[in-house]
C-alpha cells in the first residue's frame, strides 16, 4: 500500500489536470496554474507543519528565495531556467539550513513569530536593495521555459509542465511519508522526548523537515519566476507565508491531498466568490473560518470521517493530548 | 563490568536536592528494581540515567562508556531503552508504525525488514492482532504495551521501565509480569524496574534499591530490603512528610 | 538637539500607540493562550470608529471618542463569541489561521464601508504645538504620551486593585482553579476580548491624527506589537509597555538616523535576536509553549 498510494495520487493528479486543462478559459487555466503551484509549497509546508509540527509563517521567503534565485541567475548572468532551477532550489536549501540551526530550538508560536520576523526582513531587502533585486519595481524578462524547442509560452502547455512537477512532488512527498523518516518527523511531532527515547535525532529530524520544505517552496518559486516571467517582493510577502498556512489547515494539514485540495480551495475560492460583488474578500475571511469550525481537520476530514482515518485524527490534536494525560 | 554504571550522582533543582551522590550499577541480564517514597527522587534518576537530566555531579557510563553528557537518542543507540509513567505512544502513528519508528534504530534496515522485526515484536508482546489500529482506539494497559513493544524494538540492552504497572489492573500486572520474566529470559536484557506495586518487585526483582528524600538508604535482595528497618520508617513515614521534587 | 528631542516625543507617542496595541493583544493572550493575528485590525478598526463617528456622524469629539469606544467593546464580545468560542478548543495555528481569517474580513469590510482612501482624523487639540527646549512639539503628541501612561496606570489598578482585574489574572493563571473558585470564567474571557479590543480603539483614536488613515494599516501595525511582546516578554504587560515604546522609538530615530528604507528591520532584527537569545524577553516569563 506504501508504495502504490504515491503512484496512484501522482496519476490522478496528471489525468485530473490534462482534464481540466482541455476544458478550462484562459484566465482560469491561468489560476489553475497559480493553485498547482502553491500546491507544490504547500506539499512542503507540510513536512515542517503537518508532519513534524514546525509552525512556519515564514515558507514565503523561501518561496521568494527559489524565485529570486531563477530570476537573478537567468536575467543577470543569462543561465537557461534549467540550469538556473536546480541551483536555485540548492541555494534555498542551504539558506534553510543556515536559518533553520539557530531557529529551530524555539517552538509553537516563538517559532511562528520567529518565522514571521524572517518572512517581514526578507520581504523589506528584496524591497531595499534595489542594485540587485530591482527593489519594488521587482525583476521582469525572466526567460520562458523551453521543452524540446517548444516554449511553454501559453497557460496550457505551462500547466502540464507545473502538473508534471506537482505529480512528482506528491508521489516523492508521498513516498518520504511512508518511509522512517515522515515516521520520524510524525513522532517528533507527537513527543520530543519520547521520540528522542526511541532513538531519533530530533534536531536532525526538525531541520531535515525544514530543509525539506524549503526545498519545495523553492520549487514552486522557481516555476512561479517562469509562470509569471516577472516577480517582485509583494508576491513573497508574509501575507502568503499565512496564506499557505491557511491552504494547509483548511485542506488538511498532515495530508498531501489536503494540501493540494487546500491550495486548489483558496485560489478559486475567491472567484466562485465573485458574485458577492466587492464583498468578496470579507465574506472569504467568514468562509475560512467557517471551514476552521466545522471540518476541525481539514477538506480530507470531511471526506472520510472517523474510523478510516489511519491514525483518529480527525478528532484533532486535543485527543492527542488527551491520550497522553490519560490517569488510571 | 558492569552494562550500566551510575557512579556519585547530584541533582539540585534550586535549593531542592533531587539526588544526591547516588549510586547504581546494572550487571548483563540483571533485573533491578528502585522504590522510594513519592518524591524520592526515582524518576529523576531515571532521566539522568537517560539524558533527559544533566546531572550537577556525577558520572553515568553505558558498558564502560562515559554517557554523563550525552544525547538522549545516542544513549538509546548504545543500548538503552526507556518506557514513560504513564506511556506516551506516538498518537498519529498506527500501532505497527510506532514500533517500527523504533526499529529503524539502526539506519540500513530496509522498510520490508522493519516491518517484519516490529512484526516480531508485536507478536511476542502479543500485540500482532493489533498492528494496524490507531493508538487512540487503544485501552490505557495496551497502550502501554504498544510503548514498550517500541523500546523494545531499539534493542536496547538495559530497559528502565517506569511504573509500567500503574493503572492497570490486577490481571494485566500479573500478565505484565510474566512478560517481563520471559523478555529476560529470551533477549539476554538487563531491567531497571521503578515501581510502587510492591508484589511486582518482590517478585521480578533480583536486587532492589530504595531512594528517600534522593538518597540511597539501601540496597539488596527483596528478602533483605523487606526488613531493613531504615526502609520500613521510610515507607510508614510518607504520609506525614512529603518532599517535593 | 531639538531634532533629537522633537523626534524622541514623536517616537514616545507612536510607541505608546504600539504599546497599547501590545498590552491589548497580552492581555488576550495570557486569558486565552490566543496568539491574535487581527490585533492590529483592531487599531484599524479604532481609527475607522472615529472616522465614522467624528468625520461621518459629525459627532463633538467627546461624544464622538465614547461612540467609538463604546462600538469597540461590542466588536470585542463579538469576536469573542464568533471566533474564540467557536474554536477555543483547536489547535493553536487553527486559532492563528482563524484570527487571521476574520482579519482578511475585517479589513475588507472596512474598505467597502470606507473605500480604499487615506483618512486624517482629526485630533481634539488639533493645530496646537508646544515649545520644549526649542523644539517645536505637537500637542497631540505630548496628549498620547499622557494617555498612555494613564491607561497603563489604570489598567494597573484595574489588575491589582479590583476584585474583578484579580478575577481576570486568576483565569489567566489557571482557568480550571479559576472555574473550581466559582469565578465566571467566561464572563471574565470575554472581559478580556473587550478590553483588548477597548484599548486597540484607544491605540487608533490616538494614531488617525498621527498617521493618514487607510484600511490597510492593520497589519504593519500588527507586526509592531509582535516584535513589541517578543522584545518585552511574551505575556508581559511591563514587557508589551517597554517593548512597545522601543519599537516606536526605534522606528522614528532608526528612520532618521540609520537609513528610512530599513527603519523596521531594526525592530525585526532586535526581535530576532531576542528570540534567539533570550526569547522570554526584556520582562520575560518562563518559557511556555502553549497549545
Amino acid at each position: 500500500m506504501s508504495m502504490r498510494f504515491p503512484l496512484l495520487l501522482g496519476i490522478v493528479i496528471l489525468i485530473a489536470g490534462l482534464g481540466l486543462s482541455m476544458l478550462l478559459t484562459d484566465y482560469h487555466l491561468r489560476l489553475l496554474n497559480l493553485a498547482v503551484i502553491s500546491a507544490i509549497a504547500v506539499i512542503g509546508l507540510n513536512f515542517a507543519f503537518g508532519y513534524a509540527g514546525l509552525i512556519s509563517l515564514g515558507h514565503a521567503a523561501f518561496v521568494g528565495t527559489g524565485a529570486y534565485g531563477v530570476a537573478l541567475l537567468t536575467t543577470l548572468l543569462g543561465w537557461s531556467p534549467w540550469l538556473a532551477l536546480p541551483v536555485a532550489v540548492a541555494g534555498t536549501a542551504i539558506f534553510a539550513v543556515l536559518i533553520g540551526l539557530p531557529l529551530l530550538r524555539l517552538k509553537g508560536h516563538y517559532l511562528a513569530l520567529a518565522t514571521l520576523g524572517l518572512n517581514v526582513s526578507f520581504s523589506m531587502v528584496a524591497a531595499n536593495w534595489i542594485e540587485l533585486t530591482g527593489g519594488t519595481n521587482g525583476i521582469s524578462r525572466i526567460p520562458e521555459l523551453q521543452v524540446a524547442g517548444h516554449a511553454l509560452a501559453d497557460e496550457r502547455s505551462y500547466l502540464w509542465f507545473a502538473l508534471a512537477v506537482l505529480a512528482v512532488s506528491a508521489a516523492v512527498a508521498g513516498l518520504i511519508h511512508a518511509s522512517r523518516h515522515g515516521r520520524a518527523m510524525i513522532a517528533v511531532r507527537d513527543d520530543e522526548t519520547a521520540a528522542s527515547m526511541t532513538g531519533i535525532d530530533v534536531t536532525r529530524v526538525k531541520i531535515a523537515a525544514f530543509v525539506l520544505s524549503s526545498i519545495y517552496a523553492a520549487v514552486a518559486g522557481g516555476l512561479f519566476a517562469c509562470h509569471m516571467r516577472f516577480i517582485s517582493p509583494e508576491d513573497f510577502s508574509y501575507a502568503h507565508s499565512i496564506t499557505y498556512l491557511a491552504m494547509l489547515i483548511v485542506g488538511g494539514e498532515g495530508s498531501i491531498v489536503g494540501a493540494i485540495l487546500g491550495a486548489l480551495l483558496l485560489t478559486f475560492l475567491p472567484e466562485w466568490l465573485r458574485f458577492l460583488g466587492s464583498a468578496y474578500l470579507a465574506f472569504f475571511g467568514v468562509f475560512v473560518l467557517a471551514i476552521l469550525v466545522f471540518l476541525p481537520s481539514g477538506l480530507v476530514g470531511f471526506r472520510w470521517p472517523g474510523s478510516l482515518r489511519r491514525d483518529g485524527r480527525s478528532k484533532g490534536p486535543a485527543m492527542v493530548a488527551a491520550s497522553k494525560e490519560v490517569r488510571p | 563490568m558492569s552494562l550500566l554504571q551510575a557512579t556519585g550522582i547530584a541533582k539540585r533543582y534550586g535549593g531542592l536536592t533531587a539526588l544526591s551522590d547516588v549510586e547504581l550499577s546494572v550487571g548483563e541480564d540483571e533485573f533491578i528494581a528502585v522504590i522510594g517514597p513519592n518524591g524520592a527522587g526515582k524518576s529523576t534518576l531515571l532521566n539522568v540515567l537517560t539524558g533527559l537530566v544533566l546531572p550537577d555531579k556525577g558520572r553515568v557510563l553505558l558498558e564502560g562508556r562515559d554517557m554523563t553528557r550525552a544525547a538522549a537518542h545516542k544513549r538509546v543507540r548504545a543500548g538503552l531503552g526507556r518506557t514513560f509513567q504513564h506511556g506516551r505512544p506516538f498518537a498519529r502513528l498506527s500501532v505497527l508504525e510506532n514500533v517500527m519508528a523504533g526499529a529503524a534504530i539502526r539506519s540500513r534496515r530496509s522498510e520490508a525488514e522493519l516491518r517484519k522485526r516490529a512484526m516480531t515484536v508485536l507478536d511476542q508482546m502479543g500485540l500482532a492482532a493489533d498492528a494496524q489500529a490507531a493508538i487512540g482506539s487503544l485501552s490505557y494497559g495496551r497502550r502501554r504495551m504498544v510503548e514498550m513493544c517500541r523500546a523494545l524494538a531499539c534493542e536496547p540492552r538495559v530497559l528502565l521501565l517506569d511504573e509500567p504497572a500503574a493503572g492497570l489492573n490486577s490481571a494485566e500486572v500479573d500478565q505484565l509480569a510474566d512478560r517481563l520474566s520471559d523478555l529476560r529470559a529470551k533477549h539476554r536484557l538487563a531491567i531497571v524496574l521503578i515501581e510502587h506495586n510492591m508484589g511486582m518487585v518482590m517478585r521480578l526483582a533480583q536486587r532492589i534499591v530504595v531512594l528517600n528524600f534522593g538518597c540511597k538508604i539501601a540496597e539488596g535482595t527483596p528478602s533483605e530490603i523487606q526488613r531493613d528497618p531504615a526502609v520500613l520508617s521510610a515507607y510508614l513515614g510518607e504520609g506525614h512528610r512529603h518532599a517535593g521534587v | 538637539m531639538t531634532d533629537f528631542i522633537q523626534l524622541f516625543i514623536n517616537g514616545l507617542a507612536i510607541g505608546g500607540v504600539y504599546a497599547l496595541a501590545a498590552i491589548g493583544f497580552v492581555i488576550v493572550y495570557s486569558a486565552t493562550g490566543v496568539v491574535n493575528f487581527a490585533a492590529g485590525q483592531f487599531v484599524m478598526f479604532g481609527t475607522f470608529a472615529g472616522v465614522a463617528m467624528l468625520l461621518n456622524a459629525e459627532l463633538p469629539w467627546p461624544v464622538g471618542y465614547g461612540a467609538a469606544l463604546l462600538a469597540m467593546a461590542l466588536f470585542g464580545a463579538l469576536f469573542f463569541a464568533v471566533l474564540y468560542l467557536p474554536l477555543r478548543k483547536s489547535p493553536v495555528v487553527t486559532i492563528i489561521i482563524g484570527t487571521v481569517a476574520i482579519g482578511i474580513t475585517m479589513q475588507n469590510a472596512a474598505l467597502l464601508a470606507f473605500g480604499s482612501w487615506p483618512f486624517r482624523l482629526p485630533s481634539p487639540v488639533e493645530g496646537v504645538n508646544l515649545t520644549i527646549a526649542g523644539a517645536t512639539i505637537s500637542a497631540h503628541a505630548i496628549a498620547v504620551v499622557v494617555v498612555t501612561a494613564v491607561m497603563v496606570a489604570l489598567l494597573w489598578l484595574l489588575f491589582f486593585r479590583t476584585s474583578l482585574g484579580i478575577g481576570m489574572r486568576a483565569v489567566a493563571q489557571d482557568i480550571q482553579a479559576a472555574r473550581l473558585m466559582g469565578l465566571k470564567v467566561n464572563r471574565l474571557l470575554a472581559l478580556s476580548w473587550v478590553l483588548a479590543a477597548l484599548l486597540a480603539g484607544i491605540a487608533g483614536l490616538m494614531l488617525g491624527p498621527m498617521w493618514f488613515a487607510d484600511t490597510s494599516m492593520g497589519d504593519p501595525i500588527a507586526l509592531k506589537a509582535f516584535a513589541a511582546t517578543i522584545i518585552g516578554g511574551f505575556g508581559s504587560l511591563p514587557g508589551a509597555i517597554v517593548g512597545g515604546l522601543f519599537v516606536g522609538l526605534s522606528e522614528v530615530l532608526g528612520a532618521s538616523y540609520v537609513s528610512s528604507a530599513y527603519k523596521d528591520l531594526i525592530s525585526f532584527g532586535i526581535m530576532i535576536v531576542f528570540l534567539l537569545v533570550r526569547p522570554q524577553g526584556v520582562f520575560g516569563e518562563r518559557v511556555q509553549d502553549r497549545g
